[in-house]
């Protein structure tokens, strides 16, 4: 009985995982099909769509996707988007998880404000920082898009981190402030050294997520913009093609990566 | 690792404790990230969805106005808008329970290297993170007309025709919303799974309870804060996903979608009253959360 509930759940699992991942498997496999319009199964096997050179006159939908000198602008925009989120999730989240683990007054306030972050939904803080900028008259650029995936990212950040704290490190800390070292070389020699991987593992986390954020950027972002902003835009008025595909591909690529190292870092931390 | 803090660091309570005002320090940067990014902009909306619509450079003129929110509570619309969106967001939130539960419990009880843990919940991250625009349209190669499910049952016979209902209607939106969201639900689930005693279920065990009522009493009883969490998370960010319900809904309206078309049309103040009563009803569902379960608990002590 139990031996079959479990290997019930396995396989419940795993259909899940299989469901969630096949859109991402059939994109991959499909980037490489001779075929224009997206049908399964596959024609033949081609890499016209990624490196097919252009004749200068198709439109946006049969570029191959290294000739779509939009795309790559858009694909520059992201990286710097990405790698500014990144770095401030890493800051804030290493500064909010280290004040929040003492007992503080309004700590929990001020917990639920950051959590807001990512509950709130992304239509509202969309519109709202758009109006807000407009009234600033701050320019529409990178760091707009970047500040926005941040606030996103920072519970997430957060949540991951918390969530793996060691027991022990209050203990450590404390022996060391006993030993009269200040507060900072307690941070620098005591607790950073054993928090740095899930430190890590959460500004990754904000430089994924910022990769491919869509619901907020759309609204302070245009066009060309980013690489999500700049597909949906194309798709407005272009049909789907296996180029798509092959772009979809390419971005997909980089966040696995990205995960995967996150991956590796959080593993670290667990040694 | 847990977030329990060790028996002998209650002991000496709470441990380090540097300076209050070193704690609050830390918090600075968080919160002041918050207030611009997120109290200010919306706290602006809710002034603009005041204002009178107008033909300026803003799109809008600071004179005081209720007519806006007389249009849109008298609007035949806007019941079915309303209904539309919760029936949408809370099956959305059923289904995910429905999946992410089993997941946790997995995960929790199944799962014994912690290494092996962590590359599955990277896995169950990973469609979550695909960039949004790709994640919609990957889906038209497994549901679309000449897509993988109606190759499948073209082949085996079951339907001569392929099928187009598989596609734009409320189903899609719930399968790409079960992509993206299981994370939401999985996750606080497994953090309050985690926090079970495992000697609750051996002693249940001993005592010969029935599978079903170890599972119930003692699993899903004890979970519950994570459950609520993760069913408010699902719920409320599918509120706000305006994209998937624009590509794949099939003409469904929705709030979200409503907002991003008055926004593209420049009625700034229409869109801002449809974001002002969506986040007033978040708000006022994250409060009931917040006050029947303790859901910072989920995350410290």
């Amino acid at each position: 009985m139990m031996k079959l509930t479990e290997g019930l759940i396995r396989v419940y699992v795993a259909a899940l995982i299989l469901l969630i991942y096949s859109p991402i498997i059939v994109m991959i496999v499909l980037s490489f099909n001779t075929s224009g319009r997206i049908s399964f199964p596959m024609e033949g096997f081609t890499t016209k769509w990624y490196n097919g050179a252009p004749t200068g006159y198709e439109y946006a939908s049969y570029i191959s996707a290294f000739y779509d000198w939009k795309f790559w602008i858009a694909f520059q925009n992201t990286v710097y988007v990405a790698f500014a989120a990144a770095i401030m999730t890493f800051i804030i989240v290493t500064a909010v998880a280290m004040a929040l683990r003492h007992r503080l007054v309004g700590r929990d306030p001020l917990f639920y404000l950051i959590l807001l972050g990512f509950i709130l939904p992304g239509v509202a803080l969309g519109l709202g920082n758009n109006i807000l900028f407009r009234i600033m008259n701050w320019e529409f650029t990178w760091w707009t898009a970047a500040m926005l995936d941040t606030v996103y990212a920072v519970p997430f950040g957060l949540i991951l981190m918390m969530a793996r704290f060691d027991p022990d490190l209050v203990l450590y800390e404390r022996a060391a402030s006993v030993l009269r070292a200040s507060p900072w070389s307690v941070f620098r020699k005591v607790t950073f050294p054993l928090i740095r991987w899930e430190a890590a593992s959460a500004g990754i986390f904000g430089f994924v997520l910022a990769w491919g954020e869509l619901i907020r950027t759309s609204f302070v972002m245009r066009g060309t913009g980013v690489i999500s902003t700049y597909i949906s835009t194309e798709l407005a008025i272009n049909p789907l093609t296996p180029k798509w595909y092959a772009v979809g591909t390419i971005v997909t690529g980089i966040s696995i990566i990205a995960l995967l190292i996150m991956g590796y870092v959080m593993a670290r931390g667990q040694r | 690792m847990t977030a329990q803090p060790s028996p002998s660091a209650a002991k000496t309570g709470g441990g380090f404790r540097p300076s209050r005002y070193y704690s609050y320090l830390l918090l600075l940067p968080g919160v002041i990230f918050s207030i611009i990014f997120l109290v200010l902009p919306l706290a602006i909306m809710t002034v603009v969805s005041f204002y009178t619509t107008a033909p300026s450079s803003t799109g809008y003129l600071p004179i005081f106005t209720i007519e806006n929110y007389i249009s849109f509570f008298t609007s035949s619309q806007t019941g079915t808008l309303l209904l539309n969106t919760f029936s949408l967001s809370l099956i959305a939130a059923i289904i995910a329970f429905i999946f992410g539960f089993p997941l946790a419990y997995f995960l929790t009880f199944h799962i014994k290297s912690a290494a092996f843990k962590n590359y599955v919940i990277t896995l169950l991250i990973v469609p979550f993170l695909i960039d949004w625009s790709i994640r919609t349209v990957a889906w038209l190669a497994i549901l679309g007309k000449s897509g993988v499910v109606n190759y499948v049952l073209m082949s085996l016979g079951l339907v001569s025709t392929p099928l187009e209902a598989l596609l734009f209607s409320r189903n899609t939106l719930y399968i790409i919303w079960l992509q993206t969201y299981v994370v939401f639900m999985e996750f606080p689930i497994y953090l309050a799974m985690n926090r079970i005693d495992p000697d609750l279920i051996s002693a249940a065990k001993v005592l010969k309870a029935p599978p079903h009522r170890v599972l119930y009493d003692i699993v899903f009883k004890l979970s519950l804060p994570g459950v609520m969490a993760g069913f408010i998370f699902v719920f409320v960010s599918t509120l706000g996903d305006f994209i998937t319900p624009n590509l794949w809904a099939g003409g469904v309206q929705t709030l979200g979608l409503s907002i991003s078309r008055y926004a593209n049309n420049f009625l700034w103040p229409y869109a801002s009253v449809l974001s002002t009563m969506l986040l007033v009803i978040s708000l006022v569902f994250l409060l009931i959360a917040f006050k029947v379960v303790n859901i910072k608990g989920l995350f410290y002590e």
